[in-house]
């Protein structure tokens, strides 16, 4: 087995030892095994950046066009932006609680699809647009998993009583920070559309031909869109912004891995490539 | 009643209302529709683009006389951004659908059109008001190249053109992500294929007529090969020969078969049949496949003639070596040389500059309003 490959399944093993440390914490109510699944991210975190970095330094081509490729660099981002949070603010110690069952599925997934890199890169994809375009959508999508965590926070918060849901802040604060995180996720998307529009206007002199992946990403970015419509101008809150941040984390998966993958558009002619 | 209309436009509720709207459209334009059918029943209609529109139109009644009698803050000025730019985009949308040019031109190398006859393109389509007077000068494909490289960076193909007009020429070479612009125009690579030089001799040899017929990339679906033939991207087809200005006598198919090592070089297959009312096109796709089922050389090519019981039989078939005679009944078929032709998209959106500011105005709102209310926020804790 290539050490790259090796050190993916380790990643992978951590994840999902944090991940039932998570879940068996929360069914216990045990606080310690939120420590575990903690250290365990962090452990897991450690390999998932080297094999990103082997994989860049083989070929000196930057590693996020394969499906396995983009899950691997859309589930860093996502655990990067869960472990700044949760080593500046210690107070929701049960975040991991969704985050890390979803890393472990989508990188095990990810894991099966797991090919050699590549030798070359596509001419369409050599273009300065992608950088901005990929770290968008992978930092979106960090951003509302967190943002769906907190969701879940907030709806075991105010449903049970127990002493480790009630170490977690105020309902009101849950809620403010999952708002925070879509609405950062939401500028993400944002800059994953934009950027992708100039991207297409370089390659193709158009900005926007309805093609199924511009679609869904136009649907992940109004879900978003409407979720902030109904927090500012209609004044939700709470338990059903908790569901629906749950809910539209969904969609994001099967609009981001989902579809362009297994259909053929603009966006799988990059994956025939290789 | 103006009231009530103004009202009605301006609610919040309409604009969530609408937005839900367009969220389904689009789930049905992923799942219950797909592809071409999703654009001619969803996104081309009247009906989603006036929802568009109206939605446009309820972000400006709704926001900006909520928005203008407030007190300017960072939140306030940030949302103004955001909202503006759907304005900006909706302009832009419309001036460019009044002055817009799109079109495909395709050359040989070597070869040069005149822009401003409508007949040197494949393919036009241009706004009400786009004036045809914009498209002159003469565009030329200098050479194709292949295996491009810039800054160690393969781009597999580029194309090597001059526009000139008047004197004026501009050259430069285009690739996937290096447009050329020019005149007002820019030009973008579409797609390219073979384009063998196919000569008529006489028995004595000399050279009676001679042209370059672009051949199609077809490819097999069992294999994922190519072949290059003459024809539709339907299938291969055939071509009267020769060509005007001679009469033609017979249906011609040509099948190029590069080498695998050396560019512009390898065989060339040619098949005829009697001239027929119409072009075949039905050509079955695997009998012809790299021409392999035709003879080796020369000497062993078929020259036989037509099966009166089978009419699909070709009535000459071979394969030669490029630069090499073919024998065909009075006369000699030849392909001395092979060059690449080129498809080029060419635009002419006036419109677009304003679309794509309005997409980073719209996201430097985005990021002005987060970091309003993040500063809120902060302050209020």
């Amino acid at each position: 087995m290539k050490p790259d490959l090796m050190l993916f399944w380790i990643a992978v093993s951590l994840y999902g030892l944090s991940a039932f440390a998570y879940l068996f914490g929360m069914m216990a109510k045990n606080d310690k095994l939120f420590t575990v699944g903690l250290w365990s991210a962090v452990a897991g975190f450690i390999p998932h950046i080297v094999v990103i970095a082997l994989r860049w330094s083989e070929t000196g081509i930057s590693p996020f066009f394969t499906i396995s490729e983009s899950i691997t660099f859309g589930f860093f981002c996502t655990i990067l932006i869960f472990l700044i949070f949760k080593f500046t603010n210690k107070k929701i110690r049960p975040l991991g609680v969704l985050i890390m069952p979803v890393t472990f599925i989508m990188m095990g997934w990810a894991g099966t699809l797991y090919k050699e890199a590549a030798e070359s890169i596509a001419p369409a994809l050599q273009s300065g647009w992608i950088w901005a375009h990929i770290i968008g959508a992978a930092t979106g999508f960090g951003a509302v998993l967190t943002a769906a965590g907190f969701g879940l926070m907030y709806l075991l918060k105010d449903k049970y009583t127990f002493q480790i849901f009630e170490r977690l802040p105020e309902l009101k604060i849950i809620d403010d920070l999952s708002y925070r995180f879509v609405a950062g996720g939401f500028i993400m998307y944002g800059l994953m559309i934009v950027s992708g529009a100039f991207w297409s206007h370089q390659v193709k002199g158009n900005y926007w031909a309805w093609d199924p992946v511009e679609v869904w990403s136009l649907i992940s970015w109004l879900t978003y869109g409407i979720y902030l419509h109904l927090r500012i101008t209609m004044g939700w809150r709470g338990k059903r912004l908790a569901w629906y941040a749950i809910i539209a984390m969904v969609a994001m998966i099967v609009s981001y891995w989902g579809i362009p993958f297994t259909m053929e558009t603009f966006h799988s002619g990059f994956r025939i490539e290789h | 009643m103006f009231q009530k209309i103004y009202k009605f436009l301006s609610s919040a509720k309409l604009a969530l209302a609408l937005l839900i709207l367009i969220l389904a459209c689009c789930v049905f334009g992923v799942t219950v529709f797909r592809g071409q059918e999703a654009w001619e029943v969803i996104f081309s209609a009247v009906w989603f683009n006036g929802i568009l529109v109206i939605l446009i139109v309820n972000i400006s009644f709704c926001f900006f006389p909520r928005v203008l009698r407030r007190r300017l803050t960072v939140v306030s000025f940030g949302m103004i951004l955001f909202h503006l730019s759907f304005l900006g985009m909706l302009f832009g949308i419309v001036y460019n659908s009044f002055f817009f040019f799109h079109g495909t031109i395709r050359l040989t190398e070597g070869e040069v059109l005149p822009i401003g006859s409508l007949a040197s393109w494949d393919i036009t389509n241009r706004g009400r008001y786009f004036d045809l007077s914009k498209l002159k000068g003469e565009i030329s494909l200098m050479k194709m190249h292949r295996g491009y490289v810039v800054e160690g960076e393969d781009k597999v193909v580029a194309y090597e053109v001059a526009i000139g007009h008047r004197g004026d020429t501009k050259q430069g070479v285009l690739y996937i992500t290096n447009k050329l612009s020019a005149f007002g125009f820019d030009y973008y690579r579409d797609k390219e294929g073979f384009s063998p030089l196919v000569m008529l001799h006489d028995k004595r040899g000399r050279r009676l007529h001679g042209f370059f017929i672009p051949l199609q990339s077809l490819q097999n679906k069992w294999d994922e090969s190519f072949l290059y033939t003459t024809g539709t991207k339907e299938g291969p087809g055939t071509l009267p020969f020769p060509q005007d200005p001679l009469v033609p006598e017979f249906s011609l198919q040509v099948i190029y078969i590069p080498d695998p090592e050396k560019e512009r070089a390898g065989d060339a297959v040619f098949r005829m049949w009697p001239l027929g009312p119409e072009n075949r096109s039905d050509i079955d796709f695997n009998h012809s496949k790299d021409g392999r089922e035709a003879t080796g050389d020369n000497d062993t090519n078929k020259q036989e003639g037509l099966d009166e019981t089978d009419e699909d039989k070709p009535i000459f078939e071979g394969r030669v070596m490029i630069g090499e005679k073919f024998p065909a009944g009075k006369y000699y078929l030849s392909v001395p040389e092979i060059r690449y032709w080129v498809a080029m998209s060419v635009r002419h959106d006036p419109g677009f500059v304003l679309v794509l500011t309005s997409l980073w105005v719209g996201l430097s709102g985005m990021v002005i309003t987060f970091i309003g209310r993040m500063r809120r926020s902060k302050k209020k804790s």
